[in-house]
């Protein structure tokens, strides 16, 4: 496999102040990284180093980084990979705005101010005929325009994700037409569909229970070396990842939220079949310098 | 008499096993919010459960739901789910509702084995009537207070009992979240009624009471950053039944705790103990130090949504209803960290 076609993919983890080893340390690391012009910075470093891509939550934070991305012409340097809903942000939203109510009327009124018409109109059928789908396909719409208005016409939005929550939830309560419904959406508007997953063996499992071509879907899952957040085992994903038809899997936590050493992380990941690539958050240049030559180097 | 006594208590037991041996146990959620998506979510998948209905009290979302929920029951009221021979229900809905829908499940024999999210009741006394109520008429009871299936509490607590660290002579604790933090004063965000010490102060009480034993108020202050009588922060100190004396610090205004902390250092006559929902260390006086994080404890769960304690608390409901047996966090011990709260509150009105 040539090194232009695995995904060297820079997270965005650290620029939300993110670290999943302990919150202290991204205390500790301080506001440096979630400021969009350093961490357009850091995008950059790792762009000259062999990062091709870049996997971002949709949030204000991350559409202004992509904004000075554009403006300094790296963005055509790389392949998007968008995260939605940038889900803790919800979350606080409810609870701040009394729960998923007040939740579900404050994103409606920011998808009707969006002036995206299409957006607005499936999303006013999907809220007047109660029809999940209608609506799904409204808040996708409008989150694409976003990204594509922050990232600028020469952008690639090589894929959309669903956020681990919202992937896990629906997995949870089995909505196969729901999944269904996303992968037509977003195969119809040139995008590849993507699932970001804490239970990719289940994932794996249903999507052939219900006959779903796992070839047309990107699966972002955890993979690392001590099996942290791998579930429900190490052994488990791993026999599931091998099953698959082709490489589409990027490997997220491959360092174990900074558990374990570049080198060994890597090592891991290189014995692993059908990885389409990786995503490693940066939170300062010389991590960006260092992790990303160290990639390129191990997985190509 | 006796004999028709026996009879009737073999068939109740027969009936039980009946139930219990079918297919699956047929649980129901009141209050479809985001704990309630989540404990369903969990439930859909844990193999001898069935969620076989939801209550919610919003049009909007009770329209959306049946149209995502095929095989699930929609109702807007908690009477209309007493025909569906429940096994048990989860209570999600804001807190100062608790009371009044735990009291009907009861009451109205909807089911008899009930999971209510943190806290119990809005106050010590709603918490001991609905005690009266499940020792009445309740079979198995649990309340939503996680971190007692957190791996870094778990562990701490067993080298607590282990006596690891000695006798624990002090500690300090805190409960921290950014919800608020940064928000405006004037602006048009409502802190929840029901104040941080219920919504967020209570896990670290709970996990308290559960270290340490129980405990008095000494000293109590609580704080409103945003006006209109709401609670938003309160420092507070008590003092166990053994002598252990502790400090409280909750806030829902801290920058940098973008998800809920809940902390603790615990000083003992042989070390230090440090201990929060991310890593556990201990330094003991002998200069030997250890450090654990999720990773080193076995944080692994059959499906994880959220985080690892909620499938491991849901698991350990199911199992308490098939095995007919409460265990902790029950609303027993669960209407202490009510009683405690009520202390905090009068202490910090008479300061």
């Amino acid at each position: 496999m040539s090194s232009r076609e695995k995904a060297f993919l820079v997270g965005d983890n650290p620029f939300h102040g993110i670290s999943h080893l302990s919150q202290e340390r991204s205390r500790i690391r301080g506001d440096t990284p979630t400021s969009p012009e350093y961490a357009a910075k850091l995008v950059a470093i790792a762009v000259e180093n062999g990062a091709n891509g870049f996997m971002f939550s949709v949030s204000n934070t991350t559409l202004s980084i992509l904004k000075i991305l554009n403006e300094n012409g790296v963005v055509e340097h790389l392949d998007l990979y968008g995260i939605v809903p940038y889900a803790y942000e919800y979350v606080r939203m409810a609870s701040q705005k009394g729960g998923v109510p007040g939740l579900a009327k404050t994103v409606a009124k920011e998808i009707f101010f969006s002036g995206n018409f299409g957006a607005v109109f499936s999303g006013l059928n999907g809220v007047l005929r109660a029809k999940p789908i209608s609506l799904m396909k409204a808040y996708l719409a409008y989150e694409i325009s976003r990204i594509k208005t922050a990232a600028g016409k020469n952008a690639r939005l090589n894929c959309v994700l669903l956020h681990q929550l919202v992937t896990d939830v629906c997995l949870g309560f089995s909505l196969d037409w729901l999944f269904r419904a996303y992968v037509d959406f977003m195969l119809d508007n040139g995008i590849k569909p993507g699932f970001n997953t804490g239970n990719f063996a289940f994932l794996v499992d249903k999507f052939r229970g219900w006959r779903m071509n796992l070839e047309d879907v990107i699966i972002a899952a955890p993979f690392n070396k001590v099996g942290f957040q791998m579930v429900p085992s190490k052994e488990n994903c791993e026999k599931a990842l091998a099953s698959l038809p082709r490489p589409n899997v990027l490997a997220i936590s491959i360092l174990a939220a900074g558990y374990l050493k570049p080198e060994e992380a890597v090592e891991y990941i290189a014995g692993l079949l059908n990885i389409k690539g990786v995503v490693v958050g940066v939170s300062k240049e010389k991590h960006a310098y260092e992790t990303f030559r160290l990639l390129r180097d191990k997985l190509t | 008499m006796l004999i028709l006594q026996d009879l009737f208590d073999v068939g109740k037991l027969f009936c039980d096993v009946l139930k219990l041996s079918g297919d699956k146990l047929r649980v129901a959620v009141v209050g479809f919010g985001k704990m309630g998506i989540l404990h369903a979510g969990i439930l859909n998948v844990l193999p001898k459960v069935q969620l076989v209905a939801v209550c919610e009290k919003s049009g909007l979302i009770r329209r959306f739901m049946k149209n995502l929920f095929r095989d699930v029951s929609v109702v807007d009221d908690v009477g209309k789910l007493s025909d569906l021979g429940l096994d048990a229900v989860y209570v999600t809905t804001p807190i100062s509702c608790h009371f009044a829908v735990v009291k009907s499940i009861y009451n109205l024999k909807v089911a008899s084995s009930v999971f209510v999210e943190k806290p119990l009741a809005s106050n010590y006394g709603e918490a001991r009537e609905l005690c009266d109520l499940a020792l009445k008429f309740g079979d198995v009871n649990m309340v939503g207070y996680m971190r007692r299936f957190s791996v870094t509490f778990r562990k701490a607590k067993e080298l607590l009992d282990q006596g690891v660290i000695g006798k624990p002579v002090s500690f300090s604790a805190y409960a921290y979240s950014s919800d608020f933090f940064g928000v405006d004063k004037n602006s048009k965000i409502g802190t929840p009624k029901v104040g941080v010490l219920r919504d967020l102060g209570c896990h670290a009480m709970d996990l308290a009471l559960w270290f340490f034993g129980n405990s008095k108020v000494k000293k109590a202050k609580i704080d409103s950053l945003f006006g209109k009588g709401s609670e938003d922060s309160a420092f507070f100190e008590v003092e166990t039944e053994c002598g252990v004396r502790g400090k409280f610090d909750v806030s829902w205004c801290v920058d940098g705790y973008r998800v809920p902390e809940v902390g603790f250092t615990v000083d003992g006559c042989n070390g230090v103990m440090r201990v929060n929902d991310d890593v556990l260390e201990l330094n003991l006086n002998g200069g030997e130090k250890f450090r654990w994080f999720r990773h080193d404890l076995g944080d692994g769960v059959g499906f994880w949504l959220g985080a690892p304690e909620y499938y491991r608390e849901d698991e350990c409901f199911v199992k308490s209803l098939i095995d007919g047996k409460n265990f902790e966090p029950d609303f027993f011990s669960s209407a202490k960290v009510d009683l405690v709260i009520d202390e905090i509150k009068a202490k910090a009105k008479n300061k």
